[in-house]
């Protein structure tokens, strides 16, 4: 019944188009065999005018009302700086739009047929040429330098601070595996031959090498307050890309090529709950949770590259706290290194040194 | 009527020369055909159903994002196992905006909108009989459809169609694994055949509009008396012969990659800690080999649709394009920028910061031709004696489009800016508008102005005008408020799975809804061509010469309307016109237009 009325819609649809088209046609202004299209031109210059206000009250509609539910302001040193940089080229681009809006809007409202004059034979202006090449140029040339500026000192490796901590990231299809390097703030190594990597060891971590030993892996992205981070990302599989939208940090992780990212958080994720406590969207119930929706606020890790069909699963919790609730949560975890088993005693004639086993920790937690 | 007596005089000594008649089947006249106008017509047709392919995917795939907590029982009955219980799968989700942008990018708007207005324009503006080689035309049409019937084809087999994005990055799609990504088995190498096929079409076309263009131009008709359409045109051609070889190379070694084992673009891929025996490669080298063309791409998409609008704009101003020369040296300053700003897509690869840098630098440079196209678009509109006819709405509309969509790119073409905003949503708002939409409304406005042309009949205006306000609001309405979901990643299925993402459920069901009601306005232009085709309006004669009906219905400088209106093989009935002037004498003379074919008076001095 619902197709049979859908297809009746349809073809109703169609007839009617049908005769609106046969009926245009009978009434349109002939003049010598042509179409009189000076009345339509009126009407349209007014729709052109009509349309300029609504476009422009629009846009303004969309600023107010959608503004306060985007991904809240940058929580780290060099996002603030990119923030910025991207709201003076909004301003100066929203400038050139109304103007530019106006203009042309306008001059197709003015300089319709229907106000019967007649066109300005003026083919060209060198003079308005330059002006219009030289402005916009100027203006880009302020907007890339700063733009290059801000770059270069994001991924200037000199400019690191020596203390900063180091965080092994790795994407495959669909998960996030976060290494810590444990209390000797060293990485143990990896090697990506058949004889290291298994299901077992993904990442193909050497177990020979004792600096593997208190390494961890986290199931929450913990990050200390005003403590530089260098992420070091890399993917298993396909492509990821490591994407931390509320730190403006995104890089993308690519199988055999190592890929790095640093950056400072300069707010924890109380104080981000407490800044946005006071901003009237966020204070709001969330229907889903019955919370104020700035209470559930959280850091969040995302995949912002395609990588099959759970690429949009891949979240992870990022939490940003004080050195010391971190050094508490560090003491809490524990290492994927669990050391083969020793010579048992009671065994007779045990010249040939044993082959230390291969540990079978689960790299991946959930 | 001054072009009469023109026209006369050539026909004095030409009268011996008959038409030549051959034997017209069906089959050569529609199918194997070799004049420029039929496949012209082909090139369109196909390029509708196409896009009418396309828009449905992106209508499938905004129910799933509008509302993703419903279902819809119907989508069971049409599409089987890929929406059981009316939700559409993840697999078939990530099928639909994968095949989404190949449709549209390729065979709608490269395909549909250069096939078309190529073929339709050059040889009828330069004042040729038809194409340097017709049948190397042809031979593009056909490998055109082949391409396409391949795509289509890969939505009936079993795995799918490619669903790895449009992009075809590996190792995604580099793994012929369908456990990794069920698309990327047979699906993709259809993918991979239908693109080499269509690459063909493209290099067979564009080699042949470049050849026509150059060499085919008729008496008088130097360089600088070429309308703005073909300028664009034959540049366009010129970026396309230098950068789909690339991409077609790069599809060959991602070929061999998936088939033979090769590593070009693969190392190191560990799948479940299964190590594969793959060494060496590079995903970012296909990257770099997909965006050399992938960059130059948008301007094979955007430079016909200027050249169209600069025509129509200032034919339905009746008034001289503004800066003729600068709007010609603005598209040469297009075409070579586009060739060193590719890595703009790639700033958060991993590439070098340096090289980061120095693509910042040449993207935003070419905001400034851009700008120049811009000025003087608006620059024609002033002081004109506007004719608000749909060609002209669409040619403004596209205008407004192009302004918005390109001044976000000054945004996203900062390179430290785009570590936040790549891949995100504000990436797709902005180059659906600035490539997307634009290119739409270009190619509308150059259907409805060349209509008349292509089949002696006008579109209905009414629908037509019905059409361009239902599709300027919409899309606007579509593409607009979707700036502001920066931050939140495209391509994600849902976004229930993050706090951060989940706030714009609203926004996300508004624009689901605009994009539907975008899509049935598209199908009243879809009814209203073939309306018109059989009952539209018909264009009048306006003189008679030797049993040939002459018109020009919208009163253009150009060689089009110097042939009769039914559609001659050959194009003209005598001696090709003589050309005489530049391309933009509009309200010159106290003239509302002075064709180009029309000699100069005693003592005028031609525009040069």
């Amino acid at each position: 019944m619902i197709a049979f009325l859908t297809f009746a819609t349809v073809v109703l649809l169609f007839v009617v188009l049908v005769l609106i088209a046969r009926a245009s046609e009978l009434t349109a202004d002939l003049k010598n065999g042509k179409v009189d299209f000076t009345n339509q031109s009126k009407w349209n210059g007014y729709f052109l005018l009509a349309f300029l206000v609504f476009m422009l009250v629009g846009s303004a509609m969309c600023f107010k009302i959608l503004m306060p539910v985007m991904v809240p302001k940058a929580a780290s040193i060099h996002g603030v700086n990119t923030d910025y940089l991207f709201n003076v080229t909004m301003i100066i681009i929203l400038i050139v739009f109304v103007l530019t809006h106006i203009a042309l809007f306008w001059f197709a409202y003015r300089y319709n047929e229907s106000h019967g004059h007649e066109a300005y034979f003026y083919p060209h202006n060198n003079t308005l040429e330059v002006i219009w090449t030289v402005i916009p140029a100027i203006v880009l040339t302020v907007l890339i330098a700063m733009g290059m500026y801000e770059w270069m000192r994001i991924f200037n490796p000199d400019a690191r601070d020596k203390n900063m901590m180091v965080i092994e990231a790795t994407g495959k299809q669909f998960n996030w595996m976060l290494r810590y390097s444990g209390k000797d703030g060293k990485f143990g190594e990896r090697i990506i031959d058949q004889a290291h990597v298994s299901p077992t060891n993904e990442l193909g971590i050497n177990w020979e090498d004792p600096k593997s030993h208190d390494d961890f892996m986290a199931d929450k992205l913990y990050l200390v307050k005003n403590k530089p981070v260098l992420m070091k990302l890399g993917a298993q599989d396909v492509l990821h890309s490591f994407f931390l939208p509320h730190f403006r940090v995104k890089m993308d992780c690519v199988p055999g090529i190592p890929t790095e990212f640093y950056f400072v958080p300069t707010m924890t994720t109380v104080e981000m709950q407490q800044y946005l406590s006071t901003q009237p969207w966020w204070q709001t119930i969330n229907p889903e949770t019955g919370q104020p929706r700035w209470q559930t606020f959280k850091y969040e890790l995302a995949c912002a590259e395609l990588c099959g069909k759970s690429h949009y699963g891949m979240q992870r919790d990022v939490v940003v706290v004080e050195q010391k609730e971190y050094d508490e949560w560090f003491a809490k975890q524990t290492a994927i290194y669990t050391p083969p088993v020793t010579e048992v005693p009671v065994a007779v004639d045990t010249t040939t040194k044993e082959e230390p086993k291969k540990p079978t920790a689960m790299l991946e937690k959930k | 009527m001054e072009t009469a007596t023109a026209h006369a005089t050539h026909h004095e000594h030409v009268h011996g020369h008959e038409e030549h008649h051959h034997e017209e089947t069906f089959l050569t006249k529609y199918i194997f055909s070799q004049d420029h106008k039929m496949i012209s017509k082909q090139f369109l047709i196909t390029g509708i159903f196409w896009g009418i392919v396309g828009g449905l995917l992106s209508i499938l795939f905004r129910l799933q994002l509008g509302w993703p907590n419903e279902t819809f029982p119907f989508l069971e009955t049409f599409l089987g196992k890929w929406a059981e219980g009316g939700k559409i799968s993840q697999e078939f989700y990530y099928a639909l905006v994968t095949m989404h942008g190949t449709i549209l990018v390729f065979f709608v708007l490269t395909g549909g909108l250069s096939g078309t207005f190529a073929n339709l324009l050059i040889p009828y503006q330069v004042g040729s009989r038809d194409m340097a080689s017709p049948f190397i035309n042809m031979l593009s049409y056909w490998f055109f459809l082949g391409a396409g019937v391949v795509m289509f084809f890969s939505f009936f087999i079993q795995t799918g169609p490619a669903s790895g994005g449009w992009t075809a990055y590996p190792p995604i799609n580099g793994l012929r694994d369908t456990s990794v990504n069920l698309g990327s088995g047979l699906g993709f190498d259809l993918w991979i055949l239908g693109m080499t096929l269509f690459i063909i079409s493209a290099l067979l076309g564009g080699l042949n509009y470049i050849a026509t263009v150059l060499n085919m131009r008729t008496k008088g008709m130097n360089m600088f008396r070429l309308p703005l359409t073909i300028w664009a045109l034959m540049f366009t051609a010129v970026i396309g012969v230098l950068s789909f070889p690339a991409l077609l190379a790069g599809c060959v070694l991602l070929e061999f990659d998936r088939l033979l084992d090769t590593s070009f673009y693969l190392n190191n891929i560990i799948i479940n800690g299964n190590l594969l025996g793959y060494k060496g490669g590079s995903p970012i080298l296909f990257q770099h080999l997909f965006w050399f063309l992938g960059h130059p791409e948008v301007y094979i998409i955007i430079l016909p649709a200027m050249g169209l609008v600069s025509e129509v704009l200032s034919t339905q101003s009746r008034k001289p394009i503004f800066g003729y020369k600068a709007m010609i040296f603005s598209i040469l300053a297009i075409l070579v920028l586009s060739f060193i700003v590719w890595a703009h897509h790639m700033f958060v690869t991993g590439l070098n910061p340096n090289l980061g840098a120095v693509f910042t630098l040449f993207t935003l440079l070419i905001a400034i031709p851009s700008a120049i196209k811009v000025f003087n678009w608006i620059g024609t509109v002033w002081k004109g004696k506007v004719r608000l006819v749909t060609p002209a709405l669409f040619a403004i509309g596209f205008v407004s489009m192009f302004i918005t969509g390109g001044l976000t790119g000054i945004i996203l073409g900062n390179s430290a800016i785009d570590i936040q905003l790549h891949d995100t949503m504000f990436v797709v708002a902005h180059f659906h508008i600035v490539m997307g939409v634009s290119a739409f409304f270009g190619m509308f406005a150059g259907v409805y102005h060349w209509f008349p042309r292509l089949y002696g009949r006008y579109m209905n205006e009414t629908l037509g005008q019905i059409h361009f306000y239902i599709t300027l609001i919409g899309a606007y309405a579509i593409f607009f408020p979707m700036h502001f979901m920066t931050g939140l990643p495209r391509r994600y299925y849902t976004y229930a799975n993050f706090e951060t993402f989940n706030n714009f459920n609203f926004l996300a069901e508004f624009i689901s809804i605009a994009a539907i009601i975008v899509f049935a306005g598209q199908l009243i232009f879809v009814v209203n061509f073939f309306y018109s085709i059989f009952k539209g309006r018909k264009v009048a004669a306006e003189k008679t010469v030797d049993g040939h009906d002459y018109a020009n219905p919208w009163g253009t400088t150009t060689l089009e309307w110097t042939s009769p209106i039914e559609r001659l093989h050959g194009n003209w009935p005598g001696d090709i016109p003589t050309v005489h002037r530049w391309p933009y004498d509009y309200s010159v003379n106290g003239r509302e237009f002075i064709p180009q074919d029309e000699p100069l008076k005693p003592g005028e001095v031609p525009h040069e």
